[in-house]
C-alpha cells in the first residue's frame, strides 16, 4: 500500500494530513505500507512525534512501514532529528544543535526524560533562555509527559521531539502517544458516552477538571501551562481524536478535524527571547499556604 | 518520638524529581501518619530540581480529603521551596480545598452541557 504525505507544518491541516494515513490504513493488518514523501517540500521536525504515533500503531498490527521519495531537504531534517533512524535510515550529525532529536520513551522513564531535557538543551545551539523561563518550560513539559504516562493507556510509549528556529526566537517541543485519546477519558468520566473530541479536549483544558480517578485533586497542569503560555507568548495546540485546539496569546479555538488522530498529541512553542520574571505574587510564606 | 518532624523529600522518594504520582503518594502516607498522630511536620524540599503540580496535588492536596484546614494550618509546614513553587504549591493547595468542599459541582455544570457524537 502506498501512501502520499505533503507539507507537514505544525497546524491543523498538518495534523489532519497525519491523520490521514491513520484514516486510510485503519484496517490493514500484516501488510506492508508505503509513505511517499516526493510532494513534502517542508515538514516541520517537532511533527515526526504525531506522525511516529500513527506509524507506532501500524508497527503494532505488524505492518512493515517505509518511507521513500524523500526531498533532499526533507530527509536532511529528518536524520539530523534522528526519526529516520526507526526506519534504520543513518542519522546526520545537527552541526547547528538546534535539534532535540526524535525519541520513543516508557512509560516509566521520566528520569529518562530529564537526562534527555539535560543533554539536548543545554549550551548547544537553543540559546541561553532566562532561568524562570527554562524552568517553566521544563515544569510543563514534565506537566505533559507525566500526563501522557497516566491517561495513554497505551503500551508503545510517548514519543518526543523539538526543534529551535533561530529565525523566529521559538522553540517547539512535542509529546505525543497512541493512546486511547482525550475523548475515551473523559467520556467514562463524565458518563457522556456521545461526548465530541472538541468538547473532550475543553474540558481537560479548564482548571481543576481531571478524569484522574482515586478521590484526588488534579487538573492544574494544562492550567498553569496556559498561564505559562500567556506571558511568555507562546503557543499551545493539543490534538486528540478528531479535536485540534489552539491557544496563545491571541486567544483560543477548538476546531474539528476530518480525520481522526488515534491518540493524542501536544505542542508547546515558546518564544525564546522572553525576560520575564514568572513571579507573580509577593513572596509567599509557608504560614500563607496552607 | 520528637513531636517536630521533618520529611526530606528527595531522600524519601531517592530522587531529586518529584514528578510522578507514585512518588507523591509515598509522600502523602508518610505526611498523613505522622499528622494522624498528632505530629508537627516539615516537608522539606531541599535538593529537589524539578517538582509539578501532579506531583503535589497527591502529596500535599490529598491531604484535604483527610484532614480539616485547621488540622493542616497548625501542623505542617514546608521548606525549601523557591517563590515561584511556593506560588505552584498555593495553586496546588488551593484547588484541593475547592476540590473537597465542591466535588460534585465541577461535573454538574458540565454535564448540562449538550454535545453531539462525531
Amino acid at each position: 500500500m502506498k501512501l502520499n504525505l505533503g507539507t507537514i507544518r505544525s497546524n491543523c491541516s498538518g495534523f489532519n494530513a497525519i491523520a490521514d494515513v491513520a484514516v486510510k490504513t485503519k484496517d490493514v493488518w500484516f501488510d506492508s505500507i508505503e509513505l511517499d514523501l516526493s510532494s513534502c517540500s517542508f515538514f516541520e521536525a517537532n511533527m515526526a512525534a504525531p506522525l511516529y504515533a500513527v506509524i507506532s500503531r501500524l508497527r503494532d498490527d505488524l505492518n512493515d512501514v517505509s518511507i521513500s521519495n524523500l526531498p533532499s531537504g526533507v530527509s536532511t531534517i529528518l536524520r539530523k532529528n534522528k526519526f529516520l533512524s526507526v526506519f534504520n535510515q543513518p542519522e546526520l550529525t545537527d552541526t547547528n544543535q538546534t535539534t532535540l532529536p526524535f525519541k520513543i520513551l516508557k512509560l516509566t522513564a521520566g528520569d529518562q526524560f530529564n537526562d534527555y531535557l539535560d543533554t539536548y538543551m543545554r549550551g548547544r545551539g537553543i540559546p541561553t533562555m532566562s532561568e524562570a523561563l527554562t524552568k517553566r518550560f521544563r515544569q510543563s513539559l514534565f506537566e505533559i509527559f507525566l500526563n501522557a504516562t497516566i491517561h495513554s493507556q497505551s503500551k508503545a510509549g510517548i514519543f518526543v521531539c523539538g526543534q529551535f528556529y533561530p529565525n523566529k526566537h521559538r522553540l517547539d517541543f512535542t509529546i505525543a502517544d497512541a493512546g486511547v485519546g482525550i475523548r475515551e477519558n473523559v467520556r467514562q468520566y463524565t458518563k457522556m458516552p456521545k461526548l465530541n473530541s472538541c468538547k473532550a479536549i475543553e474540558w481537560a483544558m479548564a482548571e481543576g477538571n481531571t478524569t484522574k480517578t482515586g478521590n484526588q485533586p488534579g487538573g492544574l497542569g494544562l492550567k498553569l501551562i496556559k498561564d505559562f503560555i500567556q506571558i511568555n507568548g507562546g503557543k499551545i495546540q493539543v490534538v486528540s481524536r478528531f479535536g485540534y485546539y489552539e491557544f496563545s496569546a491571541n486567544g483560543e479555538f477548538v476546531r474539528k478535524m476530518d480525520n481522526d488522530f488515534p491518540g493524542t498529541c501536544v505542542n508547546i512553542e515558546i518564544n525564546t527571547e522572553d525576560t520575564s520574571s514568572y513571579c507573580l505574587k509577593a513572596e509567599l510564606k509557608s504560614e500563607d499556604i496552607f | 518520638m520528637s513531636d517536630q518532624i521533618k520529611i526530606k523529600v528527595a531522600d524519601l522518594i531517592g530522587s531529586p524529581l518529584c514528578i510522578s504520582a507514585e512518588d507523591g503518594q509515598k509522600v502523602f502516607d508518610k505526611v498523613e501518619q505522622l499528622v494522624k498522630i498528632g505530629k508537627q511536620v516539615t516537608i522539606s524540599f531541599e535538593n529537589v530540581t524539578m517538582l509539578i503540580s501532579l506531583f503535589l496535588n497527591v502529596a500535599i492536596g490529598q491531604l484535604y480529603g483527610s484532614f480539616s484546614e485547621d488540622s493542616i494550618r497548625t501542623q505542617l509546614k514546608v521548606e525549601g521551596l523557591s517563590s515561584d513553587d511556593m506560588e505552584l504549591l498555593k495553586r496546588v493547595v488551593d484547588n484541593a480545598k475547592k476540590y473537597y468542599s465542591n466535588k460534585k459541582s465541577y461535573d454538574d455544570a458540565w454535564l448540562e452541557e449538550d454535545n453531539n457524537e462525531e
